[in-house]
């Protein structure tokens, strides 16, 4: 009771600490200093008509890659907590078969959906992370309607390495090209797409680290789902 | 060459940690050996950058994607970054060498990425000029912390990770909400256009910003009260990873925090923030160190001791002065050489004799006479004694926090200094004079890691004038936040 007491109270003095600070921050305000130069410069420095996509894959590139690490990290700690010399899955009870038809059913526009939000990364909302979280649904519904589903590991781990080598490949190709890291060549340089913006074809190497982000988020999540699934099993 | 090309120390860890599921296949030597290669690749490149830096005396700046800051990500690869990442890179190097050894347990392609994902994240850290990107690199460098910490998959391993990835998370969510509410009122994320605008921030966003960033890095940078998860974590981690924790994770966080303190030196209460970092400081030397007068683990002893040490970094780099950031980093550089010394030594006692307990360690003289000397090398120059490095720059830290008016935090800190000496001299006692045993072998890598360790603490200790004036002018680039500002080209958005 005390402690619970005495934790409340704290809990006001920081939330009260904190509004004051955000008091200082009036909501309404215009404060946009760097964001306006991006409003105003977004399409034709990237190309791209989604000012979010192009400001976390193209200005701020290096964040993105930072949190596909953090992504892959988890992924990869995941799969170093849980490994097991022999590991099987032992869900007991089959889905219905309302369940697994439906599933059946749903799986591939599930995928589709996916690979189109991470396709159309630099027109619409969304991009490589929802995109990759919704093909990665898409293997959720399957281990959760089929008893025996597993996914092809050895494939999977073998892509997610890949495309993460190929993101830092098409930064250091704009570092040989251009002279920087995460240099968007294909727009700058080669101008592809310049008289295409809105289109599909535009948006520089957006749509290309999209594609390569969506392969990997969805690989992962994949990889976390089945290693969070399965049991060890005695030899 | 171009200085852009700096952003390989970025890029080569990235790759290397990437590639490393395609050749998994190849087995666990290769995987090992794919490691050091990497890791010695990227001393390189560090090596090349620190001489590029420290000749022209002018620092790199790295624009990725060509966008000139503060619209695009800068890295800052001063006299300070360049420094520490050629430290990271050799630290991670040496560290794969005896990974060679210390490293059992399954599946070694997953500690191989998470061992080059954390260099990465340290150097990421260290490297950028970003407040966001300084988070992204932080996420990178705890999480990767969190999975290695419990790699050892025993309970004890299991129980230290999970205290570390709570606090951590907190202290993340903390640095987040700190972060937002800069942004909020400055408009702008990048650290050289913060310090420009900071002196008409309002006091009181400022300091609850301020308070609520320092509160954050305090987790990955070990202050009291905030570092309780770090002697579990350090015991139950692999060794190798114990001393990269020790010798560059928490040096990290601690330059973080440091450098995001100076940027905002024009705003109003920015004394009261460095008053509290003072105490949170003060206790964490007089905590740390008498918890490690009573442990029985020598690991987890050394690990206090370790604590202690960063919270006496910590004080030099809250006085606020001058003199204080100078002797700060030169203690970092110091401290990163002993720590990595023992840590690498008591691993080696562990991994041959299967435990640190101080048991063990009784006769180690006669049965690894050479570890024992380096122990012991290592053991008296973290005390302080003179003709060893510590002492000098914990000479410095006392000189400077007298000249700041903070003689008790001095006092204090001394006095602490007096019960490292009592637990230090006790293990030589215990390896030196006490047990029987006979010669074991003692591997030859090992053996010449520690060596050129122990000669350098002599080195630097009996000629610390070369490391010191490195030091002073790496504490210059933290201090210095109008030559911050002039180095970095901003383009004028804005402002």
């Amino acid at each position: 009771m005390l402690k619970r007491a005495l934790a409340i109270i704290s809990l006001l003095l920081i939330g009260y600490w904190i509004a004051q600070g955000l008091a200082g921050v009036p909501f309404g305000q215009d404060r946009m200093l760097v964001a306006q130069y991006y409003l105003d410069h977004v399409k034709e420095q990237t190309g791209a008509v989604n000012a979010v996509t192009a400001i976390v894959v193209n200005y701020r590139g290096f964040d993105t890659l930072g949190e596909v690490t953090v992504l892959f990290i988890a992924s990869t700690g995941v799969g170093a907590l849980l490994w097991r010399r022999k590991k099987q899955r032992t869900a007991k009870t089959e889905g219905s078969i309302v369940l697994t038809t439906g599933t059946r059913l749903l799986v591939p526009f599930v995928m589709l959906f996916g690979a189109y939000i991470f396709i159309h990364g630099h027109l619409t909302p969304g991009g490589g992370f929802p995109g990759g979280a919704t093909i990665a649904t898409a293997f959720l519904l399957l281990y959760m309607a089929f008893v025996q589903y597993e996914i092809p590991h050895k494939a999977f781990e073998k892509v997610e390495g890949a495309v993460g080598v190929s993101y830092v490949l098409v930064g250091l190709i704009g570092l040989a090209i251009g002279g920087y890291f995460l240099y968007d060549w294909i727009w700058q340089d080669w101008g592809f797409g310049v008289d295409n913006i809105g289109r599909l074809l535009s948006g520089g190497f957006i749509p290309i680290i999209y594609t390569i982000i969506g392969l990997k988020v969805g690989t992962e999540l994949s990889g976390i789902i089945d290693n969070m699934l399965k049991e060890e099993v005695s030899e | 060459m171009n200085g852009q090309y700096a952003s390989l120390l970025i890029a080569l860890p990235l790759i290397g940690a990437f590639f490393v599921p395609l050749i998994k296949g190849a087995g666990k030597k290769a995987v090992k050996y794919y490691l050091i290669a990497i890791t010695a690749v990227q001393t390189g490149i560090a090596a090349w950058v620190f001489q590029q830096v420290y000749s022209t005396g002018k620092p790199i700046i790295v624009m990725a994607g060509a966008w000139r800051p503060p619209v695009g990500i800068n890295l800052y690869i001063g006299h300070f970054a360049a420094l520490f990442v050629l430290i990271v890179a050799a630290v991670s190097f040496m560290m794969a060498v005896f990974s060679l050894r210390a490293i059992e347990v399954e599946p070694i392609d997953k500690y191989a990425m998470l061992f080059l994902l954390l260099m990465l994240g340290a150097t990421g850290m260290i490297a950028t000029g970003d407040i966001f990107n300084l988070f992204v690199f932080m996420e990178i460098t705890a999480i990767s912390a969190y999975a290695l910490t419990a790699y050892n998959k025993t309970g004890e391993a299991a129980e230290a990770s999970m205290k570390y990835i709570i606090l951590g998370g907190i202290g993340s969510s903390f640095f987040l909400i700190g972060i937002a509410l800069i942004y909020g009122s400055l408009g702008t994320l990048n650290m050289a256009q913060i310090a420009q605008l900071a002196g008409n921030m309002n006091a009181t966003v400022a300091q609850v910003g301020l308070a609520l960033i320092v509160f954050g890095l305090a987790v990955e940078a070990e202050l009291f009260p905030l570092n309780a998860w770090a002697p579990d974590a350090y015991q139950a981690a692999p060794h190798p990873i114990t001393a990269m924790f020790s010798a560059f994770v928490v040096k990290a966080g601690l330059y973080a925090m440091a450098r995001l303190l100076y940027l905002m030196q024009a705003v109003e209460s920015w004394g009261s923030v460095l008053k509290l970092l003072i105490i949170m400081a003060t206790l964490t030397v007089f905590v740390a160190e008498f918890a490690a007068l009573r442990q029985r683990n020598v690991k987890r002893m050394i690990a206090y001791s370790s604590i202690a040490q960063i919270g006496l970094i910590a004080l030099a780099f809250a006085l606020g002065t001058q003199s204080g950031v100078d002797a700060g980093v030169f203690h970092m550089v110091n401290h990163a050489i002993v720590k990595a010394l023992l840590f690498l030594a008591v691993g080696h006692v562990a991994v041959t004799l299967g435990g640190a307990e101080m048991e063990r360690f009784e006769g180690l003289g006669k049965r690894m006479p050479l570890t024992a000397f380096a122990i012991t090398i290592g053991a008296i120059a973290a005390v302080g004694i003179p003709l060893f490095n510590v002492f000098w720059s914990k000479l410095r830290i006392l000189l400077a926090a007298i000249g700041a008016d903070y003689a008790w935090a001095a006092a204090v800190v001394l006095t602490a200094s007096v019960v490292e000496a009592v637990y230090y001299f006790r293990l030589i006692h215990t390896m030196w004079f006490t047990g029987e045993g006979e010669r074991i072998n003692e591997g030859l890598a090992v053996s010449l890691m520690l060596l050129f360790l122990a000669a350098l603490v002599i080195v630097i200790g009996v000629y610390p004038d070369y490391a010191w004036s490195i030091a002073q002018k790496a504490g210059n680039d933290i201090f210095n936040v109008a030559q911050y500002i002039k180095n970095v080209p901003l383009m004028g958005v804005g402002a």
